[in-house]
């Protein structure tokens, strides 16, 4: 049997060499990607050098701002931008559309500026070209122009009956023509995806990215499932057309219609089912529950008069003048800290819209497995939304601790009343370390992913359903 | 006249038994009422956020004038008294709004409306501290785009022409109808660019029908916009037709024909655009670093130091002619005088770096504009954009017009401020208000230029495959 399959591949591999319109299409697939992968390869150094020069000229004025009060240099702050991953090289994913530096500062936790997209007009909206794009949705369609007629033309010239007549069957035939095309399939991944580690290793001189190896090997797992999935389903659909047209048509729609349309209309849906409110009105709501409290009856004022009797109490003074340590330190501490409070719940209730959204997206994976090749894809560059939120998560701890330490360094080392009577120096600063980020463990990121995982084993066990039985024979 | 009816009518049976072809008109019909929906309702909540953002503004100078008629007894009344009244607290507390409203059919084209922010709250403290902000949005679905009306007609309605057309010649061919079609005295090229009308014309009705109820949901239309609309819908349709009468002319199999047909939309949809955007990244990259340190909260060295505030102080004055004699007058709110010079003369010292940024940004699109000759698919989402104002370039506008505003915003507290004059209740009656500058003049002839390079590339294409059509063997 298995001699019959290799026999079956060797003969369809000859019948695709013969046809060079499809040498065309598959010459024209691999300059894609080449061009894909140098294009990524050049905008992720011209943008990692940006990045690192400002972050150096960053940490350089961090650290020289000279003789200040605290809470002046926590007001000066200084600014973390986001690094490059090193696979963005291969699938940008949300880098484009996630805002690339951070101004860290005291009582206004800002938001990330400059978002990429906002400057590169209303092309950008057609897509960029990515390696991952080319894998995602070109080499697909030449699966499809390869694949749609493998079967209709033998039932048109009659060679299937031939088959069968010696003794294969259609079960035979079919895994042939399969192993013929994941071959050709392969041919480009493979080299593709050794060069894509290689082009990693000799470039991933820094810390942000630690397992290189790890996510290649998945990205190559993911794309070659993907690809085999619809490889197997092209060549079904040609086995079940009547007609090269009809099996074409078939392919055609299902790769627009779960290429294109699905993942914009389920994201748009998603968004309309899990509207998220205008910046505006969401500043509002954070400012409104900074000032009167989270729970009724819980103002500001109150809060800090419950501060200072607590301090009072304590220390067993009358006034906070008597007090050891500077009040107001203590003071604007507890306001950071309920603020971080205020913002972590109303950032927990838009980022739970944020998943809900993306969560509608998932879903329609197990109808189109483009979505899951593609948000896993994403997962594994590091270049998805997760990732985002764990950079935004690690810069906002940063900032806690920047502001919390120029807080704490006020009230134990100034008087109450005094402002410019203190001034803290470089010592100070350079107890808050530059600031380093290592991405986490691809594995880390799995459990956001289970749909599209579940999808994607789904699709591959639909496609094994599917492969005709050894004793079925369509063509009786 | 007959013979047309008589084509037309025999076309119109054959789409009525193919059941395939009625469910890709109804669904590319239901989508295309969807999009609508979703584009209505995404400028809505826009609208509904600029209606906040007013609403916001309002109540607040209407809180200013009204402590003018109170008495101040209790803290709370005196503060806001002073802040409505005094320019050393109102020149950074009060804030205003530019707006950048939606045009009556934004919702057919959002552009770039959902990238690029539509409102910036203002005071006359530092601009660029107040201008890099982004709106909230969910950056997957920022990067899946939008699923509005442009959308179908630009990606799905050339689909439905693809699929329509592409076995016109090519089926008859393989059905064996061909030898009997050429037997007809009025010629083959002739049947089949009437068979292509009756499609034109089904589609193009489409397209109007979907356009139609459109408009019907704009809250107001400008009757030039919708023309132009419908204008750039039907050229963009025409050339699609013209690409297919081309692919048609070859007189290749059903198979080659669908194929070729579906590279060229991948190559004019997905491919051109995408690879036009890499050699963008590579060749005019944008460096958003350099703003970062534009945007930071300063403040003075030795504010405490009354030299050091008027020296400041007298920096600012000297490049203010209008305000002489508020030099003798910086005793009185010094430090908010100096800290509202420190952030004039900060923007000021960046105004080279954020030009250069902006710079950046016009010659990448200037040099992708170039390009767009080439794909009319992208040229006419431009076009569409442009015509209800969610291009790139209204943002532009939009920004240089913030620029005025924060002009006219620092003038009016400044003044005051450094003049040591007063807000009083009748200043209320002048404040600030924001004037979106458009360059319609600018914005009309860019629609004509590139409505007139679609049409000559689809003029271009049709005399070509009449040429072809009649070289070519059947």
């Amino acid at each position: 049997m298995k001699h019959q399959i290799f026999f079956i591949a060797r003969k369809e591999l000859r019948s695709i060499l013969r046809q060079n319109s499809l040498k065309v299409l598959f010459t024209f697939v691999i300059v894609l990607l080449g061009f894909a992968l140098y294009a990524g390869h050049i905008s992720y150094k011209q943008q990692k050098s940006m990045i690192e020069t400002a972050q150096k000229e960053r940490r350089v004025e961090w650290l020289g701002q000279g003789n200040k009060h605290p809470h002046i240099a926590a007001h000066y702050g200084t600014y973390i931008f986001k690094p490059k991953t090193l696979l963005s090289l291969f699938d940008f994913g949300l880098d484009t559309y996630t805002g690339t530096s951070i101004y860290l500062e005291a009582h206004f936790p800002h938001d990330f500026m400059f978002r990429p997209v906002q400057g590169y007009g209303n092309i950008v909206r057609f897509g960029e070209l990515s390696a991952a794009l080319v894998l995602q949705l070109l080499l697909p369609l030449l699966i499809i122009f390869i694949t749609f007629q493998t079967f209709t033309k033998e039932k048109e010239k009659g060679t299937l009956k031939l088959l069968a007549s010696q003794g294969v069957s259609m079960k035979i035939v079919y895994l042939g023509k399969v192993l013929a095309y994941t071959l050709v399939v392969f041919t480009i991944t493979i080299p593709f995806f050794i060069g894509l580690y290689l082009i990693g290793v000799n470039n991933n001189n820094d810390l942000v990215l630690t397992d290189l190896g790890l996510r290649t090997f998945l990205l190559f797992l993911v794309y070659s499932v993907y690809l085999w999935v619809f490889t197997s389903f092209s060549v079904w659909v040609s086995l079940q057309s009547s007609s090269a047209r009809s099996s074409l048509l078939t392919l055609l729609i299902f790769w627009i219609v779960t290429g294109i349309i699905i993942p914009k209309t389920s994201a748009n849906l998603g968004e309309t089912i899990y509207p998220i409110p205008s910046m505006k009105m969401f500043k509002e709501d954070i400012q409104n529950d900074i000032a009167n409290g989270m729970n009724a009856n819980d103002t500001k004022d109150k809060r800090i008069e419950r501060l200072k009797q607590r301090y009072l109490k304590e220390y067993r003074v009358d006034s906070i003048h008597q007090l050891p340590i500077n009040f107001s330190g203590i003071q604007m501490q507890e306001g950071e800290e309920y603020s971080n409070k205020v913002h972590d719940f109303h950032n927990a209730k838009l980022y739970k819209k944020f998943k809900l959204q993306n969560r509608a997206g998932s879903f329609m994976s197990f109808i189109a497995p483009y979505i899951a090749v593609r948000n896993l894809s994403m997962a594994f560059s590091a270049t998805d939304w997760y990732s985002f939120n764990d950079f935004q998560e690690k810069t906002s701890d940063y900032r806690r601790h920047l502001i919390r330490t120029m807080n704490n360094d006020m009230a134990m080392n100034s008087k109450y009343g005094e402002f410019y009577e203190y001034k803290a120096g470089r010592n100070l600063w350079e107890t808050i370390a530059d600031f380093k980020y290592t991405i986490p463990k691809a594995t880390m990121n799995l459990k956001y992913y289970w749909i599209e995982l579940v999808s994607l084993s789904i699709w591959v066990l639909i496609m094994f359903i599917l492969i005709p039985s050894s004793f079925k024979n369509k063509l009786d | 006249m007959k013979l047309i009816l008589l084509l037309w009518q025999r076309e119109s049976i054959s789409i009525m038994r193919n059941t395939f072809q009625i469910i890709m008109l109804g669904s590319i019909f239901l989508l295309g009422i969807y999009a609508i929906y979703y584009g209505h309702s995404k400028i809505s909540v826009q609208q509904k956020a600029i209606n906040d953002v007013e609403n916001i503004e309002s109540t607040e100078f209407e809180n200013y004038k009204n402590s003018f008629n109170t008495k101040h007894i209790s803290t709370k009344e005196k503060q806001l008294f002073d802040i409505a009244s005094n320019p050393a607290f109102a020149w950074y507390r009060h804030q205003y709004h530019a707006i950048l409203p939606s045009n009556g059919l934004a919702h057919l084209s959002l552009g770039q409306r959902d990238i690029e922010p539509y409102y910036y709250k203002l005071t006359s403290s530092s601009l660029y501290y107040q201008l890099f902000g982004s709106e909230l949005a969910n950056p997957q679905k920022l990067y899946v785009g939008n699923f509005d009306i442009s959308f179908v007609f630009i990606y799905l309605f050339p689909l439905l022409i693809i699929a329509f057309t592409y076995g016109l010649y090519a089926e008859e061919k393989e059905n064996g109808i061909l030898p009997l079609l050429k037997l007809q005295t009025i010629g083959l090229r002739k049947i089949l660019i009437l068979r292509i009308l009756f499609y034109y014309v089904l589609i193009v009705s489409l397209s109007i029908v979907l356009s139609s109820i459109g408009f019907m949901v704009a809250t107001e239309i400008n009757l030039m916009d919708g023309f132009l609309w419908v204008l750039a819908v039907l050229c963009y349709l025409s050339f699609w037709f013209a690409l297919m009468f081309f692919l048609i002319s070859l007189k290749r199999n059903s198979s080659l024909t669908s194929i070729c047909a579906a590279s060229l939309w991948l190559l004019f949809l997905i491919v051109m655009p995408a690879v036009l955007n890499a050699y963008a990244n590579i060749m005019y990259p944008i460096d958003n670093t350099t703003l970062a340190d534009v945007t930071r909260r300063r403040s003075i060295e030795n504010e405490d130091d009354p030299n050091e505030a008027k020296a400041i102080i007298r920096e600012y004055l000297h490049k203010r002619d209008d305000l002489k004699g508020a030099d003798s007058l910086m005793n009185i709110n010094t430090m908010a005088k100096t800290y509202a010079s420190f952030t004039a003369l900060n923007d000021n010292h960046h105004r080279k770096e954020v030009l250069a940024y902006y710079n950046q940004i016009a010659l990448r699109q200037k040099k992708i504009a170039q390009f767009r000759w080439l794909n009319p698919a992208v040229n006419t989402q431009g076009i569409l954009n442009k015509i209800v104002e969610t291009d790139s370039k209204v943002f532009q506008s939009f920004y240089h017009s913030i620029e005025n505003f924060h002009k006219d915003i620092t003038k009016f507290y400044f003044n005051r401020l450094f003049l040591n004059k007063n807000i009083s209740f009748e200043d209320y009656n002048t404040l600030p208000e924001f004037n979106l500058k458009i360059d319609k003049t600018a914005k009309n002839q860019q629609i004509r230029y590139g409505l007139a390079v679609v049409t000559t590339t689809t003029f271009l294409i049709v005399l070509l495959s009449l040429f072809i059509f009649n070289k070519r063997p059947s």
